[in-house]
């Protein structure tokens, strides 16, 4: 067995026989990404059509259309309903199985009409991936024995990845000293600002006081939160999932308290797919409902 | 799954990490939902964000001067209040190059022409940076004044360093 397919075997378990407990956790993993989609699509629509104007940095396809396009005739707005019914069949396996595809195009529109203001959010990457996976699955894996194999793990490969190769991007950005503490002072007085433009006050916290305060501690903080990004790829091994998650799901909760900067879907997204709730449900469930065994 | 399918979906992961790569690279690392995550990767570096201070009570010589973190004048306004997103107000002010009056304008229409009936706001940059080995200096500087009648820019300020973008 090459090394690649023991990576597939801890991401899609091969050898694990399918429960209704694990057909059941993954239609609501899908209501999840389904509900986020709906949502920022909308709320990406209504804010480009209400505040952009000029586009400040053209990111993705707007780097090659003008997408100031749609910033009028409530194209932002129609592009959430077409995003919204596409989704909305895609999830229930009624329409041709490139929806979900044609769902993550519309919604890369959408992201890069409302973030062509200067802003790159990370917050809402992991749903973007996810309608990737489903859009994936749905046409190279359909049907209830491999779509959610193939969704689930591809999702994990691909968080693992991200979390690992943001510790690089540290490393060639800054290199060995990234964990200086004086940095994570830059970030907290940068956040203040913003923390002020927001609310229109700013006082720092415990931990903010804490790390301005004490060197070492800043450093301490920026170093564990360094190498939990560093082993983000062991989320790949089916055993040391959980474990992982919950570094991360503890990193997270470190920078919103050091950096007031929170992730709300993604952490929902971690719990979700960073522990096997499938045996959960096969305690309370006997056999899969109909209505998610005609849906999967 | 069996063997077979799992085996196939490393393949497609596989020529899907290719399309990532393509899609990423000349993109400096993002093309949504792909990215490799930069964020925060330059460590150490100054930085620039912006805000607004209601300075409707202040006099034309207060408002101009250059301040700190700690003494600035004016209180800071809450644009969520205003349905604008900070992240994306502070990188329209700290990205902009070329401050043209369609750009200096849209800052107004961002919060709605009523609102400068009544107020004056200074919309000023914050550039924080290491100052010697342990401390950090925020500097408060003036930089679009928005009013009834429209948008000033600082006097004591070349007007070169309002268009450092050159012609487009």
């Amino acid at each position: 067995m090459t090394w690649y397919e023991k990576i597939g075997h801890q991401l899609f378990e091969p050898k694990r026989d399918q429960t209704p407990g694990e057909l059941i956790f993954f239609k609501v993993f899908e209501l999840f990404v389904l509900f986020y989609t709906i949502k920022y699509a909308w709320e990406w629509g209504i804010y480009t059509q209400l505040r952009n104007t000029e586009v400040v940095l053209p990111l993705g396809v707007a780097n090659y259309i003008d997408i100031s396009l749609m910033f009028e005739w409530n194209l932002a707005l129609i592009n959430a309903a077409v995003i919204t019914l596409l989704a909305v069949i895609a999830f229930a396996r009624m329409g041709a199985r490139w929806f979900y595809m044609v769902v993550i195009v519309l919604l890369h529109i959408q992201y890069v009409a409302r973030f062509s203001q200067g802003e790159i959010p990370h917050s809402m990457n992991l749903i973007g991936m996810s309608v990737f996976a489903f859009a994936i699955g749905a046409i190279w894996f359909p049907g209830k024995k491999n779509m959610p194999r193939f969704v689930i793990g591809a999702i994990v490969f691909f968080i693992g990845l991200g979390y690992t190769s943001a510790f690089f991007a540290k490393m060639i950005g800054t290199g060995i000293n990234w964990y200086d503490g004086r940095h994570l002072w830059l970030w907290i007085s940068e956040k203040s600002i913003d923390v002020y433009s927001t609310i229109g006050y700013y006082e720092p916290n415990f931990l903010q006081e804490l790390a301005l305060s004490y060197l070492p501690v800043a450093s301490v903080i920026l170093l564990i939160g360094w190498l939990t990004e560093l082993i983000g790829f062991t989320m790949w091994w089916k055993k040391l999932r959980p474990f992982t998650v919950t570094l991360l799901i503890g990193m997270h909760i470190g920078i919103t308290m050091t950096m007031n900067i929170r992730f709300d879907a993604f952490v929902m997204q971690l719990i979700l797919i960073g522990f096997p709730w499938y045996l959960l449900f096969d305690k309370f469930v006997q056999h899969t409902p109909k209505w998610i065994e005609r849906t999967v | 799954m069996t063997e077979k399918e799992s085996k196939r979906g490393m393949k497609v992961i596989g020529v899907t990490l290719i399309i990532f790569a393509i899609l990423v690279a000349p993109h400096e690392g993002e093309f949504w939902p792909f990215s490799i995550y930069p964020m925060f990767s330059q460590a150490g570096n100054p930085w620039t964000r912006a805000m607004i201070l209601d300075v409707t009570d202040y006099s034309e010589e207060e408002i101009w001067q250059q301040r700190t973190n700690e003494d600035f004048i004016g209180d800071p306004v809450a644009v969520r209040q205003y349905g604008v997103d900070e992240i994306d107000f502070s990188n329209y002010v700290s990205k902009t190059e070329n401050w043209t009056d369609r750009r200096r304008e849209a800052i107004r229409r961002m919060f709605g022409l009523h609102t400068f009936e009544e107020n004056r706001w200074l919309v000023v940059k914050a550039n924080g940076y290491l100052a010697g080995e342990d401390s950090v200096a925020v500097d408060i500087i003036p930089w679009i004044l928005l009013t009834s009648e429209g948008t000033e820019l600082n006097p004591n300020i070349d007007n070169s360093e309002y268009m450092s973008g050159g012609e487009r």
